[in-house]
C-alpha cells in the first residue's frame, strides 16, 4: 500500500517573456506547492529541494520569482486540486483572481549551455522519478500535462517533420523611404498534419495554470497560441543547437539551411536575390504543404505476381479520400468518355489529371523505375522484372507507403502471409515416461526436443535449403508460391543448424515454456501432446470442464468451474498457478472447491497451507465451514497456537486445511517449514512484493508440492508484483530479481519495448487466470447484483474493549428496570457496534485510525486500493457521522479522490459532489454516505462496488442504500459486500436479518427499540463474545 | 552566384563554350559574379541587358560605360511548334517533368524538323552588345549567356519562350490534347502569396475576464489520455522533403539538398541524448 506522507506537488509550465520585440522567447518554470504554510517553497527552499530530491543542480541565478494569477481567497493563494485533496480541505465556491510572486526554477531556452533546452527530457525524467522512485512528491495536472505534450511534441521532431524555414517581416516605412521595406528572418518551422492536429487536440486538455504565467493583466494566455509558442521556440533551439560535424557543415556552406542553422540575422530584402530566395523557398515550403495534401484522391499501386515464369505487374489505382473503400484502376478511368470521367469528380475531385500526374511523378522521384510506366498518354501501370519487383518490395513500397501513396502487395510479402526461413524446434513429450497420453502430461514428464530447417512452417531438407541459398535470385517459386529468401540470414541459420543438429535433449515443461517464450525467432513444432497442453493453457476454454465435487455445498457459477479446472490442470502439469479474478468473482470458493475434489478423490492427500492477511482469516474459515464442512480447519493463529514441532506436525496432517497469517509465517518459520505441504496458497499474494521482506523470505523456505497464488489486482501491470508473485510460485521462471529489472521492468515502463512486453505475456499468461467483471462472458455468469458478507474478526484491542462493555452490562443489567434499562440496552448496543467498528470510535479520544485496530478497517482499506487500482468507484455506508469522517480523512490521505454526504452537507454542495462523482471524465472516487442522508433519492451509478460498513436492523434499508448504485443507468454488475465481525452482536444481527429475509416475517422493527423487550438473558446472548470473535 | 546544376542548364552552357572564345567566357563568367549585370528583362522571347562595362583607355573609354546586351535564340516556325506540342502532349511522362518544373531528358525526341528545344551550336544564338568588341559574342553577352543559363536552372519553360513560343500560345497549344491541359492548368497556378509574420514565433494572445472554474484551471476541461507511448523515431529520414525532389531552386550548391538534411535530421534525432 501507499504510504501517506508529507506531500510536495511539482507545478510547472511555459511562460513567455515580456519584452515584445519581433522575437519572443519565453522559458519553462517550474515551483512546488508544499502542504506547509506558505504553499509555496522559496526560493531558498527549492533550490535545495530539487538539489537533493531531484538532482537537479543550478546555480542560483536560474532560481527567480515569476508572476502567476492565481485563485485567491482570504488573502492566500488556493491550494491546487492535487493538494487540496491531501490537505482534505474543500475549495470554496468564492474566490477573486490574483497575481502571486512565486519562487521558480527557469529553464530558458539553452541560454546556459551549447545545448538545446532539456525540458522535454527535463519532464520525462522527473516523471519517472517522481513515479517509480518519490513517494512524497506528485506532478500537479499542469506539469502532467506538459509531460504527456512533450512527449508527443518529440514524437513530431522525432519524425522530421519541420523544415528550414523564412519569416516575412515588414519593417514600417521611414523617413523619405517610400517603399516600405522586409527582412527576412532564418527560422524552422513545423510541416505536419499531425502536429497540427495535436495542436488544437492538446489545447483543448491544457489546464489554464498552464496558462497564467506572466499575463500582466487579469487573464490567461490563449492555450493554442501559447502552445504554438513554446514547440517553435523548442524546435528552433533544438534544432540550431544540436551539433552537427564538420562534414556536414560544410555541405551547408552559404546556403539558406546554413543560415537557419546559425540563427543568421536578417537580410534585407531589398538586397540583391534575397526576394528571389524568399520566393523559392516560398513555392517550395507551398508545394511541401498545401499543394500535397489537397488532392482528394489517393494513388495507387498495386504489385501483383505471374503465376509462374513472365513479368511481374504494376498497375496504377485511385481510391478516394472521402470514401476510401472505392477504387478505380486507371486502366479503367482512361477507358472512359468524357462525360463518365465527369462523373467521378466527387471521388477525384476537380483538378484529377494534373494531381494525378504530379502524384506519379512525385512517386517516380522516390522511385525512377516508374517513370517508365509514364511514356504513353494514358499511364496504367508498369510491367517490372523479377529483379525491379524484388527492389520495389524491398525499398520502395513502404517508403511510398510511409509518404501517403497507398500500396499493395502480394500477401505473401506482408508480415502475417510471409514464410519465413527459420530454424524449427521440434518438440515432444518424452516417451521414457509412461504416463503420457492424450493430452494429459505428467508432473514429471519431460519435453524432447531437436532442430530442424524449416520455412513458413514446412520441414525442408538441408539439400533444398542449401539450393535456395544459392539461388541468383532474392524472389523464387518455391513449393508452388512466391517466396522471398534472406539469403545472408539462411546461410546463419544453416550454420546454427549444422551446430545444433545433433543436439536431442529434454527439458522440464516449465524450463521449456521459458526457453520457449525467450526465442521469437525460434519456429517451434510440438508433437499432439504438447500441442494439446498449450492450446489449454492458452485457451482455457479448452480444458475439460469439470462437473461440482460431491461434498461442495452450494453450486459454482460456470466460470468458477472453469477456474477450479484450470487450477486442477496446472497442478497435474506441476505449475505453479495464479488466480487472478476481479474482486468478488469468488477466488475463496474456486480454492475450496479444488480442495473439496482432491478430498473427494480419497487419496489422502497431505494439508494445505493457505496463508492470508489476518483481517481475513475469519472470512476463509467462515467460507470453508459454509461451502465444505467436511474439510477439517485449523487456524494456526493468536497467544494460543500450537509452537512445538512435532504436535503441530501431527495436528496438521491431521487436518485438510491450514490457515495462517503472512506475520505468522515470518514468526513461526521453522514450525511451518517442518512439514513439506500437499499445497501452499498465498491469499492477496500483493503482500509478497518486497522480495526481501522476513516475511517473503519465510514463505519461499516453506516446501509444497503444488503453489497457488490469489490476488484480485491486476497484477500484469505491476511488474515487481508480478515477479515476486511468479518467483514465488515458479522460482526462476522469470529470473532473478536483477536479470528481470534489466529485461523486462526497465525496457518496458521505461523505454516501452514492445518486443519485450510481448515476450513476457508471452510467458507470464498461461500461468495467470484472470477474469474481469466486464467480460461479457462473465457478465453472462453473474447475476446483476452480487452479495457477499465479509467475514472479519476482531482485533485483540477491539475484543478486551468488546468484553469490558459486556461484562459490565451483564453486571448492570439485573439491577435496572423500566426507561434505565431501555437506555442502558441502546447505549451498549451502540457502544459495541463502534467497538466492532474502530476502537477509536468508541474510545472517543482521537487516538489513531489505523488498519491495525481494526481488521474491518484494513479489509476495507485493501479492497478500495483494488477497486481505485481498476479504475473503478465504490460507496461506503456507514450508520455513524464519526466513522463517516474518519474514513473520509483516511481515504484522502491515500490521495483517492474522496466524497463524504451526511446529514450537514447542504443541497448544494451535495448536488456538486454527485455530479463530480458521476462525471464519467473524471477519476475513480470514493463516496461515503450517511446510511440516514445517502439513502434514498440519489443516483451514484458511476459506483459498482457498495460496502456497508456496519449493519442496520432492517435489510430493507441497506437495500435501498444499495441502490443507490443499483438503478437504472448502472451498466456493471454492482458488487455489495456487507461487513460482519465474527462473534459479535453483528454476527448475530446478520443471522436475524438472513433469518427474517428467509421467513419473511415482520418480527424485528424498523429500529432497535424492539431489542429492549428481549429478556436479560436472551440479551446476553446476543451481545456476548462468541469464542470464535479472535479466532 | 553559381552557374547551372540542370542537365538542361549544363547543356546550354556546354553549347556555347563550343563558339565562344575561352577568354571572353572566363570574363563573362566574372561579370556574373560581380554584380555587373545591372538589368536582366526577358521580354517577347529577348533577353535584354545592361552590363557595367570597364574603363578602357585603348578603347577609349575613360568612364565606366554601360553596355546594352541582347540575346535570342533562333525560333521555331509555329507550324512546327504545333506538332512538336502535340508528341509532348502525348507522353505522361514529359507532361510531368514539365509540371514538375524539369525538362525530361528525352525532350528533344519530340522535337521535329531537325529543331531542338536547346541550343546546339553557334547558329542558334542572336547575340549583339554596344560595346567596342570586335568579337561576338563579347564577354558582356558570355556573362548574360551564363546569366540566362542560371535563370533556365528554375525556370526552364523560358526556353519555349526564347524558342519563339510565347507562353500565351503554348497554354493554347497545350489544351488541344487531355494530357497538355493538365499541363497548361499547373503552369496556371498561382505562386504563392508571401506570407508576413508578426512574430518570429508566434505571439501568445492573452484573454481576459477569467470565467473559469477552479476544475478547469486546475485540471483542464478535457481528461489527458491515460496511456503515454513513448515516440519511436522515424524509419525514413527526412521523407516529408523527398517528395519535393533534390535541389531546390534555393539551394545554390552543388552537393545534394537532401542529403545534406538527412544529415540534420539524423543528429537531432540522435545527438540530443540530454535534451529529448
Amino acid at each position: 500500500m501507499i504510504e501517506a506522507s508529507p506531500v510536495l506537488i511539482l507545478h510547472g509550465t511555459w511562460i513567455p517573456d515580456l519584452e515584445a520585440g519581433f522575437i519572443q522567447k519565453g522559458a519553462f518554470y517550474l515551483w512546488v506547492e508544499s502542504d506547509g504554510k506558505p504553499w509555496y517553497l522559496n526560493l531558498k527552499a527549492l533550490r535545495t529541494f530539487l538539489a537533493s530530491s531531484l538532482n537537479i543542480e543550478a546555480p542560483a541565478s536560474y532560481f527567480i520569482e515569476q508572476t502567476l494569477l492565481l485563485p485567491t481567497a482570504a488573502g492566500q493563494p488556493l491550494p491546487s486540486f492535487e493538494l487540496a485533496r491531501y490537505l482534505e480541505t474543500e475549495l470554496p465556491e468564492q474566490f477573486e483572481w490574483q497575481f502571486w510572486q512565486i519562487a521558480c526554477y527557469r529553464l530558458a531556452a539553452s541560454t546556459y549551455s551549447a545545448k538545446g533546452s532539456p525540458v522535454i527530457r527535463l519532464l520525462h525524467d522527473l516523471y519517472f522519478r517522481v513515479r517509480y522512485e518519490l513517494n512524497d512528491v506528485q506532478f500537479g495536472s499542469d506539469l502532467l500535462f506538459w509531460h504527456h505534450y512533450s512527449q508527443f511534441l518529440k514524437g513530431i521532431l522525432y519524425k522530421d517533420h519541420y523544415i528550414p524555414a523564412l519569416k516575412l517581416r515588414q519593417l514600417p516605412a521611414q523617413g523619405k523611404r517610400k517603399q516600405p521595406v522586409s527582412e527576412i528572418y532564418p527560422s524552422w518551422q513545423f510541416v505536419s498534419a499531425q502536429y497540427e492536429a495535436g495542436i488544437l487536440e492538446y489545447s483543448q486538455q491544457m489546464p489554464l495554470v498552464c496558462a497564467s504565467g506572466q499575463t500582466g493583466q487579469v487573464g490567461f494566455w490563449d492555450r493554442e497560441t501559447l502552445l504554438r509558442h513554446f514547440s517553435e521556440n523548442l524546435l528552433v533551439d533544438i534544432v540550431t543547437h544540436t551539433p552537427l560535424p564538420e562534414v556536414l557543415s560544410k555541405q551547408l556552406g552559404g546556403s539558406l539551411v546554413e543560415d537557419c542553422l546559425n540563427l543568421a540575422s536578417p537580410w534585407l530584402s531589398s538586397l540583391d536575390g534575397v526576394w528571389e530566395t524568399y520566393q523559392q523557398w516560398l513555392i517550395w515550403k507551398h508545394r511541401l504543404t498545401t499543394a500535397r495534401t489537397a488532392t482528394s484522391f489517393v494513388l495507387g499501386l498495386q504489385l501483383e505476381a505471374p503465376e509462374n515464369e513472365g513479368p511481374w505487374q504494376l498497375r496504377f489505382l485511385v481510391s478516394s479520400r472521402s470514401a476510401p473503400s472505392w477504387q478505380l484502376s486507371l486502366a479503367d478511368y482512361w477507358g472512359r468518355d468524357a462525360e463518365a470521367k465527369a462523373q467521378l469528380q466527387p471521388y477525384l475531385g476537380s483538378q484529377f489529371e494534373p494531381q494525378l500526374l504530379l502524384a506519379l511523378g512525385y512517386a517516380a522521384r522516390m522511385w525512377l523505375p516508374l517513370w517508365t510506366g509514364l511514356h504513353t498518354d494514358r499511364p496504367t501501370g508498369l510491367v517490372l522484372t523479377m529483379e525491379e519487383a524484388f527492389t520495389f518490395l524491398q525499398e520502395a513500397a513502404w517508403v511510398l507507403e510511409e509518404a501517403g501513396y497507398r500500396v499493395m502487395v502480394p500477401a505473401w510479402w506482408t508480415p502475417e502471409g510471409r514464410r519465413r526461413a527459420k530454424v524449427r524446434l521440434k518438440a515432444g513429450s518424452s516417451s521414457g515416461s509412461a504416463t503420457v497420453n492424450k493430452g494429459y502430461f505428467s508432473l514429471d514428464a519431460l519435453v524432447e526436443y531437436s532442430y530442424e530447417l524449416a520455412i513458413g512452417g514446412e520441414t525442408v531438407s538441408p539439400q533444398e535449403w542449401e539450393a535456395l541459398v544459392a539461388a541468383k535470385t532474392p524472389l523464387v517459386r518455391f513449393r508452388g508460391e512466391w517466396l522471398a529468401l534472406e539469403q545472408a540470414q539462411m546461410a546463419q541459420l544453416l550454420g546454427f543448424w549444422q551446430s545444433h543438429r545433433q543436439a536431442q535433449s529434454t527439458m522440464p515443461l516449465l524450463e521449456w515454456m521459458k526457453f520457449t517464450a525467450n526465442q521469437p525467432d525460434l519456429e517451434v513444432e510440438q508433437d499432439a501432446t504438447l500441442q494439446a497442453v498449450f492450446a489449454r493453457l492458452k485457451d482455457r476454454s479448452r480444458l475439460e470442464l469439470l462437473p461440482d465435487p460431491p461434498g461442495l455445498v452450494g453450486t459454482l457459477r460456470p466460470y468458477q468451474q472453469r477456474g477450479v479446472s484450470w487450477l486442477i490442470y496446472l497442478e497435474q502439469l506441476g505449475l505453479g498457478a495464479c488466480l487472478a479474478d476481479d474482486m468478488g468473482l469468488g477466488k475463496t470458493i474456486q480454492v475450496i472447491a479444488r480442495l473439496v475434489h482432491e478430498k473427494a478423490q480419497g487419496d489422502r492427500p497431505g494439508p494445505t497451507l493457505l496463508v492470508a492477511p489476518t483481517s481475513v482469516l475469519g472470512n476463509w474459515r467462515k467460507e470453508i465451514e459454509k461451502f465444505a464442512p467436511q474439510l477439517r480447519t485449523m487456524i494456526h493463529y493468536g497467544p494460543k497456537r500450537i509452537t512445538d514441532t512435532p504436535t503441530f506436525k501431527a495436528t496438521s496432517l491431521d487436518h485438510d486445511v491450514v490457515l495462517t497469517s503472512f506475520t505468522l509465517v515470518r514468526k513461526d518459520e521453522k514450525l511451518l517449514a517442518s512439514l513439506r505441504w500437499q499445497r501452499l496458497v498465498i491469499d492477496e499474494a500483493q503482500n509478497i512484493k518486497n522480495p526481501k521482506a522476513a516475511q517473503t523470505k519465510a514463505l519461499l523456505k516453506i516446501s509444497a508440492q503444488t503453489r497457488l497464488a490469489l490476488t484480485g489486482t491486476p497484477v500484469e501491470n505491476r511488474l515487481l508484483d508480478l515477479w515476486s508473485i511468479f518467483h514465488f510460485l515458479n522460482p526462476g521462471y522469470l529470473g532473478s530479481a536483477v536479470q528481470f529489472r534489466k529485461s523486462f521492468e526497465l525496457p518496458i515502463v521505461r523505454d516501452n519495448d514492445r518486443q519485450q512486453a510481448t515476450i513476457l505475456k508471452r510467458l507470464v499468461e498461461p500461468l495467470i487466470l484472470r477474469r474481469v467483471k466486464t467480460d461479457p462472458q462473465i457478465i453472462q455468469d453473474l447475476p446483476d447484483k452480487i452479495e457477499q458478507k465479509l467475514f472479519c474478526q476482531l482485533t485483540k484491542e477491539q475484543a478486551s474493549l468488546y468484553q469490558a462493555v459486556t461484562s459490565e452490562v451483564a453486571r448492570q443489567i439485573n439491577d435496572t428496570e423500566g426507561i434505565t434499562r431501555q437506555g442502558l440496552i441502546l447505549s451498549t448496543l451502540m457502544k459495541l457496534k463502534q467497538i466492532c467498528n474502530h476502537p477509536r470510535q468508541f474510545l472517543q479520544d482521537n487516538s489513531p485510525f489505523t488498519p491495525e485496530r481494526s481488521h474491518k478497517l484494513s479489509r476495507l482499506a485493501e479492497m478500495t486500493e483494488e477497486v481505485i487500482a481498476e479504475g473503478e468507484s465504490l460507496l461506503v455506508f456507514t450508520q455513524f457521522h464519526e466513522i463517516g469522517t474518519a474514513l473520509e480523512r483516511y481515504f484522502r490521505g491515500y490521495r483517492y479522490r474522496t466524497y463524504y454526504i451526511h446529514g450537514g452537507v447542504s443541497r448544494d454542495k451535495r448536488e456538486r459532489m454527485i455530479t463530480e462523482f458521476q462525471d464519467p471524465a473524471s477519476g475513480p472516487a470514493v463516496f461515503i454516505l450517511s446510511l440516514k442522508a445517502g439513502g434514498v433519492g440519489i443516483t451514484l451509478t458511476r459506483a459498482n462496488h457498495v460496502f456497508h460498513f456496519d449493519r442496520w436492523w432492517n435489510p430493507a434499508v441497506e437495500d435501498q442504500a444499495t441502490d443507490r448504485a443499483f438503478r437504472i443507468g448502472q451498466k456493471k454488475n454492482v458488487f455489495v459486500h456487507k461487513f460482519v465481525t465474527l462473534g459479535t452482536l453483528e454476527e448475530r444481527i446478520d443471522q436475524i436479518i438472513q433469518d427474517k429475509k428467509q421467513l419473511s416475517i415482520t418480527v424485528v422493527g424498523t429500529d432497535e427499540s424492539w431489542l429492549s423487550t428481549l429478556d436479560n438473558e436472551r440479551f446476553k446472548q446476543l451481545i456476548t463474545l462468541s469464542e470464535n470473535a479472535m479466532i | 552566384m553559381r552557374q547551372s546544376r540542370t542537365w538542361w542548364g549544363r547543356r546550354f552552357i556546354t553549347a556555347l563554350e563550343e563558339f565562344c572564345d575561352p577568354a571572353r567566357l572566363s570574363r563573362g563568367r566574372a561579370y556574373l559574379r560581380n554584380g555587373r549585370i545591372l538589368s536582366f528583362v526577358i521580354a517577347d522571347g529577348r533577353v535584354t541587358a545592361t552590363v557595367r562595362g570597364s574603363v578602357n583607355p585603348y578603347f577609349g573609354t575613360y568612364t565606366e560605360p554601360h553596355y546594352n546586351t541582347g540575346l535570342s535564340l533562333t525560333p521555331i516556325p509555329s507550324q512546327d511548334w504545333e506538332r512538336i506540342i502535340a508528341r509532348l502532349a502525348s507522353q505522361a511522362s514529359t507532361v510531368t517533368r514539365l509540371l514538375m518544373n524539369e525538362v525530361p531528358e528525352d525532350i528533344e525526341a519530340s522535337f521535329v524538323s531537325c529543331q531542338t528545344l536547346l541550343p546546339e551550336r553557334e547558329q542558334d544564338f542572336k547575340t549583339d552588345c554596344s560595346c567596342p568588341d570586335y568579337e561576338n559574342p563579347c564577354k558582356h553577352v558570355a556573362g548574360v549567356l551564363y546569366r540566362l543559363a542560371a535563370e533556365l536552372d528554375h525556370n526552364p519553360l523560358l526556353l519555349f519562350e526564347l524558342r519563339g513560343l510565347s507562353r500565351a500560345e503554348l497554354h493554347n497549344q497545350l489544351r488541344r490534347d487531355p494530357l497538355g491541359q493538365s499541363l497548361a492548368a499547373g503552369l496556371e497556378e498561382q505562386s504563392p502569396v508571401p506570407e508576413l509574420s508578426a512574430a518570429y514565433y508566434t505571439s501568445p494572445q492573452l484573454q481576459t475576464r477569467p470565467e473559469t472554474s477552479l476544475k478547469e484551471f486546475w485540471q483542464g476541461s478535457k481528461r489527458l489520455p491515460q496511456d503515454l507511448t513513448a515516440p519511436e523515431p522515424t524509419a525514413i529520414p527526412a521523407l516529408l522533403l523527398k517528395t519535393e525532389g533534390d535541389y531546390p531552386a534555393f539551394w545554390e550548391r552543388e552537393n545534394s539538398f537532401l542529403a545534406a538534411m538527412e544529415g540534420i535530421y539524423e543528429r537531432v534525432r540522435t545527438k540530443n541524448q540530454s535534451v529529448l
